[in-house]
């Protein structure tokens, strides 16, 4: 029994990746997205040195919730569409794991790269060495989060505009937001920013479990 | 005890069914009017005439009997939101999931209704329409939340359908909304030193709190008038079909 489950999200994992690693643009448009964005703003604001390191752990944050938004409705769409999602759900395999590993595999395909985008923009916006840690941490944990609440978002909107999972997911963002961009301040000020992390973990280890199932209400909402 | 029990458990299955809440609703909308009336006249005259001029703030105070009876109902609207949210998705409870429907202009507005009557009385008093105080930004962010719900519902054709998305969404919003509050505080107490308090004044007298209780029963009373109003409209646009509809108001039409 136990086997059977690793294997089945291993093989959705597998799959999926393989998918993303077939068509480049899934990783790189992330990616690109992220540096635009974050370059736009010594260009719109100031050039100078000592504002921009104030301005850095929000514009990062800000910068990493759009671009890991950017392609979230594409998470089922196209199983959705071309009717694999319907297989999936039709199995015998908990669908709780399947919707795990298509989150995971989202997250890896576009957590990952703004990660290494957020290291290089780190350098542009002049952030201070020390509060480096705390931001991939921060960064690790948030979009993991953001990955999670997309797909709800994505699932309640499949079969319709892009948009409307932004809008629906964003708001419910905004602890994210707030904790990632308060332990990355902290940090800079050399102050304890362990707190933040802790709860940024918390509220991961409860979505975990929680938005899963939602999300597979929310898909099978679809199929009524 | 037992008998009280099943009287009210046999109520609310009763009123699971669209033609019989129609039909008590009817009945009782007449009076829940009457008394909707009463009571905000009774609480806005004694809070606006009646009640004692603040020594600080003079007259300007006076908004406090709209602002704060609409942040309570914005709030707790949403909580009613999630429990019949939490009704759909477990027993599919048809009735619930459009009292969660109906509710939620209602809260929106009411939501709105505190943010405006807010920044014009921080105008006066504070010398701006706005500050990034933490609880005017937590309510700014119930507002987008109640935003988001009532765009999912109109973007879904089936309205069964976009009932138990809608409930999805708010179970979600009840368990985030604690979280956006505390950190919120958080972020504050982070960034500055809060400028301005919202408790500043000294407690308030019971002369002028009394007001403002008769205030807060009497816009519950309006959210269950509108509430009752917006469910009726729903119930007979969604059953336009069935015979009971065409049986009581659209045979005279004919």
């Amino acid at each position: 029994m136990k086997s059977n489950i690793y294997n089945w999200f291993f093989l959705i994992l597998r799959r999926d990746l393989l998918i993303a690693s077939r068509r480049s643009s899934t990783y790189i448009t992330p990616l690109i997205f992220f540096l635009i964005v974050i370059s736009f703003f010594p260009i719109a604001l100031s050039p100078d040195q000592e504002f921009l390191r104030s301005l850095a752990p929000g514009v990062i944050w800000i910068a990493a919730l759009l671009s890991s938004l950017l392609a979230i409705e594409t998470i089922f769409s196209e199983d959705f569409r071309d009717g694999t999602l319907d297989e999936f759900f039709i199995s015998n395999d908990p669908s709780f794991v399947l919707v795990f590993a298509k989150v995971l595999c989202h997250w890896l395909v576009t957590g990952f790269p703004i990660l290494i985008a957020s290291i290089i923009s780190s350098l542009i916006l002049y952030l201070p060495f020390n509060s480096l840690m705390p931001m991939i941490c921060s960064l690790i944990l948030g979009t993991f989060f953001m990955s999670l609440l997309g797909a709800i978002g994505a699932a309640l909107s499949l079969g319709k505009s892009a948009i409307l999972s932004a809008i629906i997911v964003l708001p419910f963002s905004i602890p994210t937001l707030l904790m990632g961009t308060a332990a990355v301040a902290s940090a800079i000020d050399y102050q304890d920013y362990s707190g933040f992390l802790l709860i940024m973990g918390a509220m991961l280890a409860i979505g975990i479990p929680g938005l899963c199932l939602l999300t597979v209400e929310a898909i099978l909402l679809n199929y009524e | 005890m037992n008998k009280m029990w099943n009287y009210i458990k046999d109520w609310f299955i009763e009123m699971g069914s669209p033609p019989l809440f129609f039909k008590w609703s009817s009945k009782v909308l007449p009076w829940l009017i009457f008394t909707t009336i009463i009571i905000f006249a009774l609480g806005l005259t004694w809070g606006l005439f009646y009640s004692p001029t603040d020594y600080k703030q003079g007259d300007v105070y006076r908004i406090i009997y709209i602002h704060v009876p609409s942040a309570i109902l914005g709030q707790s609207i949403f909580m009613f939101m999630a429990v019949c949210g939490f009704i759909t998705m477990v027993w599919r409870v048809k009735i619930s999931g459009m009292l969660l429907k109906a509710a939620a202009p209602i809260g929106a507005s009411f939501t709105l209704l505190a943010l405006l009557t807010g920044s014009i009385w921080g105008k006066p008093t504070w010398g701006t329409w706005w500050v990034w105080d933490a609880r005017l930004t937590s309510t700014l962010i119930l507002f987008f939340i109640y935003a988001a719900i009532i765009g999912l519902h109109s973007s879904i054709d089936d309205k069964s359908k976009a009932d138990r998305a809608i409930s999805i969404l708010s179970i979600v919003g009840i368990a985030i909304i604690p979280i956006i509050k505390k950190s919120v505080d958080w972020w504050q107490t982070l960034h500055q030193p809060s400028t301005f308090s919202l408790t500043s004044a000294p407690s308030m007298t019971p002369d002028m709190y009394q007001p403002l209780l008769v205030c807060v029963l009497g816009f519950y009373l309006m959210f269950a008038l509108l509430l009752t109003m917006n469910l009726r409209a729903e119930v007979i646009v969604r059953e336009k079909n069935k015979s009971w509809v065409s049986k009581q108001y659209l045979s005279e039409d004919k």
